[in-house]
């Protein structure tokens, strides 16, 4: 009985965590352009997204910055975690151990803030490449946390051990043994560091140098000018393209994404 | 010559794979190390500087130590906001808290083979950028909004009310946005909890409601505290939802920070500003840290 009534009201919080979302869907379809009552369907707040050029040259610019972080984030993340989970304890790995995570727990204000102020004292050009390499620390506990929880299970190494019995070098197990084994994590933590970029607002905000307009960014400067149905239209592609990242992430590593905030 | 080469490669990758030699660990994280020194530690370091220095006319640099930038953030000009940050910010987690812990608790107590997935749906919104969740809450709440509009068809009111730009829903955009930071660790600490422990409370002759407060809450008080920090933080340092759910009475202390950085040109003043943040969280994980060393001690 008690079970019953707190599903109730779980269902209830569910509802009105995806209330707000579920609105802003179907008032993109909905063919008017205030946000108040259903006029009927269309798809035309999509279509003048497409056609929308600066619209497009920000989804350009959002996803070879995101692809360029997690890149970057990934090949730090692989070559980290390998070092922390494989070798022996080392002098300096427990102390990395707990500043890896450290992107993760500050607010986000503080990097933009602390990077806006650092970039310019040190006469750092705020262009699209000190972004996405910002955007890649920002990205690097994901993969990392990624990775180094899959080398952990797989961290009895018999198989390694079987290959090397059989003559193989230490870079022929690894490369022919773990780094497949491994591949799944790889690919997810990249995914994940790609949505985080993606979906970054703050820091872009601070240290992206004019005329770098990310999505996020484009959102923002739109929203100045209050609700538009073109926003409500840009904001569902932005929550189905995270939810199709986190879907491949999930899809991929086959493990909840709960335990990491 | 070729096969040279490739043995050379092999030998040098497969010390690098081994790790036997300590300089092979230091080699494999000396990228991710130079990185998170330059992109974090070092613009970390610096803020803190700039925060002891002086501004002058123009946001030019007076060098010298002083303390004084500290003080103006506590100052009548100032303290309101800081003020109202924390009570929004307490506000929000805990409104987090009362809606967070009956769903961590049916999560974890009867959502059986449903509990990955209800977990996952909590986490979407969140992964979204905050600025969709806070545009959905502007498309809810405005004067020509759905919820105003809802209200008028039903005759229950005559004129649009306030909702958007008002505290309340800035501190709704917070809880809404903040709330998978509470629930997490509620649930964390609430799936460590052993179920014989309940069992034997009822086997005593405790009721469930005694049982709950006698033996669950107790027990769970870790991730209580967990999540009200985890919760707790990130708000004081929010800006956005108060930039467009929030009206000029209820500017915090993320616009504050902002505005000095990007409009206000004090620099140094938004580092100690930034810095008081910074305090917050350190002190944060520190209790949270203390509290989880006493309660391992305790088993």
């Amino acid at each position: 009985m008690r079970g019953r009534g707190l599903a109730a009201y779980s269902l209830g919080l569910y509802g009105f965590i995806y209330l707000p979302l579920a609105v802003m869907i179907a008032f993109s379809f909905n063919d008017a352009r205030r946000n108040v009552a259903w006029k009927g369907f269309t798809g035309r707040w999509y279509s003048s997204l497409f056609h929308n050029v600066e619209l497009l040259g920000a989804l350009a610019t959002t996803l070879e910055l995101a692809a360029i972080a997690a890149a970057i984030a990934t090949v730090l993340g692989l070559l980290s975690s390998y070092a922390m989970t494989r070798h022996a304890s080392f002098r300096g790995r427990s102390l990395y151990g707990s500043l890896f995570l450290v992107p993760l727990m500050l607010p986000e204000i503080v990097i933009g803030v602390s990077l806006l102020s650092f970039f310019v004292r040190s006469r750092i050009p705020l262009n699209f490449w000190s972004l996405a390499f910002a955007h890649a620390m920002i990205a690097l506990p994901y993969t990392t946390n990624s990775i180094r929880a899959r080398l952990l299970s797989l961290k009895d190494g018999r198989l390694e051990e079987a290959a090397m019995d059989l003559g193989a070098s230490d870079w022929q197990a690894f490369y022919k043994i773990t780094l497949p084994l491994a591949w799944p994590a790889i690919f997810g933590g990249a995914l994940l560091a790609f949505t985080v970029s993606f979906e970054d607002f703050v820091t872009s905000f601070f240290i992206a140098g004019i005329g770098i307009v990310t999505m996020p960014i484009k959102v923002y400067s739109m929203m100045k000018f209050g609700v538009t149905p073109e926003i409500n239209a840009l904001g569902c592609c932005l929550v189905l393209a995270t939810v199709l990242l986190l879907a491949a992430h999930h899809f991929l590593t086959g493990e909840e994404e709960s335990g990491r905030i | 010559m070729k096969r040279v080469l490739a043995s050379h490669l092999d030998r040098g990758l497969s010390w690098l794979i081994r790790g036997r030699d300590r300089r092979a660990s230091h080699v494999l994280l000396a990228p991710a190390t130079v990185w998170l020194a330059v992109f974090l530690v070092l613009p970390l370091a610096w803020l803190i500087a700039l925060s002891f220095i002086r501004s002058g006319p123009y946001g030019s640099f007076i060098w010298s130590f002083n303390l004084q930038n500290y003080a103006r953030a506590l100052d009548a000009k100032y303290l309101p906001v800081v003020l109202r940050t924390l009570a929004y910010a307490g506000a929000a987690t805990g409104l987090c808290l009362l809606l967070g812990f009956p769903l961590a608790y049916f999560i974890s107590f009867y959502a059986g083979r449903w509990k990955d997935r209800l977990l996952i749906l909590l986490m979407i919104p969140f992964w979204t950028s905050s600025l969709v969740a806070i545009y959905c809450w502007m498309i809810i709440l405005g004067q020509e909004g759905l919820l105003n509009s809802l209200l008028m068809t039903l005759r229950l009111i005559d004129e649009p009310l306030n909702l958007l730009n008002t505290p309340f829903a800035v501190i709704l955009g917070l809880a809404y946005f903040y709330l998978p930071f509470m629930v997490l660790p509620l649930y964390g600490s609430l799936e460590k909890i052993p179920r014989n422990y309940l069992e034997a409370s009822y086997d005593l002759g405790a009721g469930a409601f005694r049982t709950f407060f006698k033996v669950t809450l107790p027990l769970s008080l870790p991730g209580v505290v967990a999540g009200c920090i985890l919760t707790f933080v990130p708000c004081l340092g929010d800006f956005l939802t108060a930039s467009f759910l929030g009206g000029p009475d209820s500017y915090l202390l993320g616009n504050l920070i902002e505005n000095q950085f990007l409009m206000g040109q004090d620099w140094p003043f938004g580092a100690a500003l930034t810095a008081l943040l910074l305090v917050c969280m350190a002190g944060g994980m520190a209790l949270y840290r203390r509290l989880e060393a006493q309660e391992s001690w305790q088993r």
